[in-house]
Parts: C-alpha cells; structure tokens; sequence
C-alpha cells in the first residue's frame, strides 16, 4: 500500500489515529478526546494525560484527566496562573521540560515547579491545540522520572494534538463539549490538516461568511465532510475562487 | 556575482538578529536575496516538522504555485532527499529523461522551472530543514554562489533558532514549531485580504509585510491582530500610533 518514497507524515497519523479508532472501540463509544489523552500516555510511554479546553485567555475548562495527579497538576496552573499550559497558549509552541529539576524551570514557574515536582512529576510536556491564531485547548502531559522524548514520540504526540485539535474544533457554535468530551461525531479523520490552502481559505472564509477564524474553519471541515471531499481539495478550490461558501440563513 | 549586493545582505540580516525579530518575515528577506544573489527564478526555506511533513516557512513568491512545489516534496524532490542525506542536491535538468523524481520534476517544469537545488540547514547532527533555490536555465550552479547559498542557510538556521538558551535539545523542537504556526497565522491573514480587497496571495502578503514594516511591528502580530479582529477593514483604523 504504502510508496517507497510515501512521506512519513501519513504513516504517523495513520497510525495514530487507527491507535483511537481502536482505543476508543476498545470502550463502545465514539473516537474522543480521552481517547487521544490515554493513547498518547501509552504511546509515549508516559505517566498520565489532561486535557484542556481554552474558553477564556487560559487553559481554563479541564475536559478529561487519566488520573488524580493530572487533575491536580491541571489544577494548579489554573489557581496560580503560571506553567508550562500558560505558557503553550502564549507562544503557540510546545514547552518540553524534560527534567523539572532543571533550575531554569524553577526560575520560569517559581510556584508551579516545586509543586508539581512534590506531585510527583519528574517530567511534563505541554502542546498548544492552536491552528493558527485559533486556539482550542492545550494537552499537558507528565512522567514521574525525568527524561527527553525521543523524536518519534515527539511526531506522535504532535499528531495526536493534531486530531485533539480537529474534536474541540469540531461545531461551528464552539460547543464542541458533550458527556463524553468533543468526539469526532464519525467524521473521517483528514490527515493533510497542514496545507497552506487550508489556513488561506479558512482566511477567506471569515469574510465570505462573516465569522471568526474558528467558526470559518469549522464550516470549511463541515462542508467538506457533507460534500465527501479532502479537506485540502475543497480549500484549493475557495483559494481559487472556483467555490464561495455563503452565509447560513437566519 | 553582485558583491555589493552579497555584503548589504549580509548587513541587513545581521541588523536584523541584533534586535527582536519576526522569524518568517526574516526568512522571506533571505529567501528574496537569495533569488537576486544567485542569478534564482525562486527560493523557498523548507523545515522539517516532527510530525515527518517538510513544511514552507518562507519563499520568494507567496503565490500558490510555488508553495505546491514545496509541498510536494513531501512526496519525493530534491528537499526530502537533502533532509535525510543532511546534504546538498541537486537536479540540473528538469525537462530531461530519467527523472529521478518524475512528479516533482513535471510539476517544476511545468511552472517554468528547469535547475533545482537544495542545500541542508544544519544544526550540529540535526538537520532542521532545506533552503531550495529554483532556475529557470537548465545547468549547474556555479559552485561559488553555492557556497555563498550554504552560508545563508546557515543565517537561517541560525535566525530561525535564534533563542538566546540553546542549552536543551527541547529549545529547538519549541522553536520550530513556534515557527510554524506563525506561518499558519500569517496564511490566514493572506486570506482575509486577498478576499477583502479580491488580490492574490502573494500581494496581499505584501501588503502585510509592507504594513508591519511601517508600522514597525512584527509580521505575525499584524497578522494576527487582523484575522481576529471582527472587521476586515485593511490598514486597520487607527489604534495607537506606531512607535518611532
């Protein structure tokens, strides 16, 4: 199946995502985002995953643990207002503390890093859930021994922050949150989520339909899914100007 | 070659690394002196992003065609190769027969594209992406402009990760990816304006660039400041004035 020269890229979000098709079949429900938390703790060989949705400017609405010390290292960066999920929604990048011992840490998060070290985290990786100036939540994650990741399980997690992204994403009106967390709702997952048509329809979409950047591409995912069409495919063809999505009536 | 031309560049992206800087909008200077410098049709600075895609940060030219051949090396081309052999490759005809990368190499010559050359951005053993010159002219590179094209590689790489705290390994991956999604926000606001004001993409990042420079603000801020805002009036009303 696979080219010779086939781009690593659709092998790994392949894989990851045939990882919470499978994890969440596993549980009889739906692909959701506990599902991208308790596979990315075991395929990065991790001790435990949260999950946060960014309602206000912060990391502020936790939508799944995988267990109590996650929950508590989610909550104190909320009641002190600094940490590596503060810090992810700022700079729109991952922050990798692969050793909390690591003075610059202490220096960075003076109240959050002996905390989370009393906690029992020797290690914790946060990665922003952003496409672009749209921010979704942020996945924190932790180990209990310090320690980098390697580069796989960088490009795993990456990929699964990716398809946590596209959930919380995943209705136009931002209330993606039901029972079970934003679910995918059986939408076909779309891998090519990093192409420039995407981000420049998404673009024209915001004035075409008058919206936000996260309602306008939500409504460029929703119209593809209806049209069964690539994500990139209809993008190329708003970015062309051989489509116009119009205004929803009422 | 313009020496003259080859030392103001070198001026320039120093001046730029002195102070804060936006990264993408120092990479399109790069790719855009590169194209002068080196007698090059285009230029495009690609990086490998960790989830395996090769990602454009910056080209010479914002038009879509471009970026597609960019984009389609994450297939097969010349950048793929030269980020996993970590060297210099290069394809001298494109029109020929027995291409070694038949699709790359039919889509490059069909946007007018005959000579091609890729040449790594390397940090210690790590190689973070490609600075990939295009040429209208089938033929070699002269191999002086290729040495001159490896150093602004290497400026670069070295204004993408220009953290002042290289010390952890981590520091590199963090900044990539800020790097990235700045280009994303800047691909929003592409569009935004160029349906705003019905112009292509390549002027509209003009546009863009054009107003952060005179407004002495970075690339990304201005981007983003205008794809959040509720209006897509461009320039935005007044706010403050600019400082200087």
């Amino acid at each position: 199946m696979a080219r010779p020269d086939a781009p690593v890229a659709d092998s790994r979000a392949l894989v990851a995502w045939g990882r919470l098709a499978a994890h969440a079949a596993a549980h009889g429900r739906r692909v959701s985002v506990a599902d991208v938390c308790a596979v990315a703790v075991s395929s990065a060989r991790l001790s435990g995953a949260w999950l946060a949705a960014a309602r206000g400017g912060g990391p502020d609405f936790v939508m799944c643990v995988t267990d109590p010390v996650c929950e508590q290292l989610a909550e104190l960066q909320l009641m002190l207002g600094e940490g590596p999920c503060h810090d992810v929604l700022a700079s729109a990048a991952p922050v990798l503390a692969a050793d909390l011992g690591d003075e610059e840490f202490s220096r960075r998060w003076p109240a959050f890093t002996p905390a989370a070290r009393q906690l029992g985290a020797g290690a914790v990786f946060a990665f922003p859930l952003i496409v672009g100036v749209i921010r979704a939540g942020v996945l924190g994650l932790y180990r209990g021994s310090p320690g980098p990741l390697s580069e796989g399980q960088l490009g795993d997690l990456l990929v699964l922050a990716d398809a946590a992204t596209v959930m919380l994403l995943g209705s136009a009106d931002g209330d993606a949150e039901n029972e079970d967390g934003a679910a995918l709702d059986g939408q076909a997952p779309d891998l090519a989520l990093h192409r420039a048509e995407i981000d420049q329809a998404t673009g024209m979409l915001t004035v075409q339909l008058g919206v936000s950047a996260a309602a306008a591409f939500a409504r460029l995912r929703a119209y593809a899914y209806s049209q069964d069409r690539r994500l990139a495919d209809v993008a190329g063809d708003i970015v062309a100007r051989r489509l116009r999505l119009h205004r929803d009536p009422g | 070659m313009d020496t003259e031309l080859l030392s103001d560049t070198f001026v320039d992206l120093a001046d730029t690394m002195v102070a804060d800087f936006d990264v993408i909008d120092f990479l399109h200077l790069l790719t855009d002196r590169s194209v002068r410098l080196l007698a090059a049709s285009a230029a495009g600075v690609v990086l490998a992003d960790p989830r395996g895609e090769l990602r454009v940060a910056a080209a010479s030219s914002e038009e879509a065609e471009l970026l597609e051949l960019f984009q389609l090396q994450n297939d097969q081309g010349p950048c793929l190769e030269c980020f996993r052999t970590g060297r210099p490759v290069t394809a001298r005809d494109l029109t020929g027969p027995l291409q070694r990368w038949p699709r790359f190499a039919d889509a490059a010559a069909q946007s007018g594209f005959r000579a091609v050359e890729a040449l790594p951005m390397r940090l210690r053993d790590q190689v973070i992406g490609a600075l990939n010159l295009f040429r209208a002219e089938p033929g070699p590179f002269d191999p002086a402009d290729l040495r001159i094209a490896q150093a602004l590689a290497d400026v670069a790489t070295i204004g993408l990760l220009h953290a002042r705290n290289l010390r952890r390994r981590e520091t590199v991956a963090e900044q990539l990816q800020a790097a990235l999604n700045s280009r994303v926000v800047i691909e929003q606001a592409k569009g935004k304006l160029a349906e705003r004001l019905s112009i292509d993409m390549d002027r509209a990042f003009q546009m863009l660039r054009d107003y952060a420079r005179n407004t002495n603000q970075h690339l990304t801020d201005v981007a983003r400041d205008f794809v959040d805002r509720a209006t897509a009036e461009f320039p935005p009303p007044a706010r403050r004035q600019p400082p200087g």
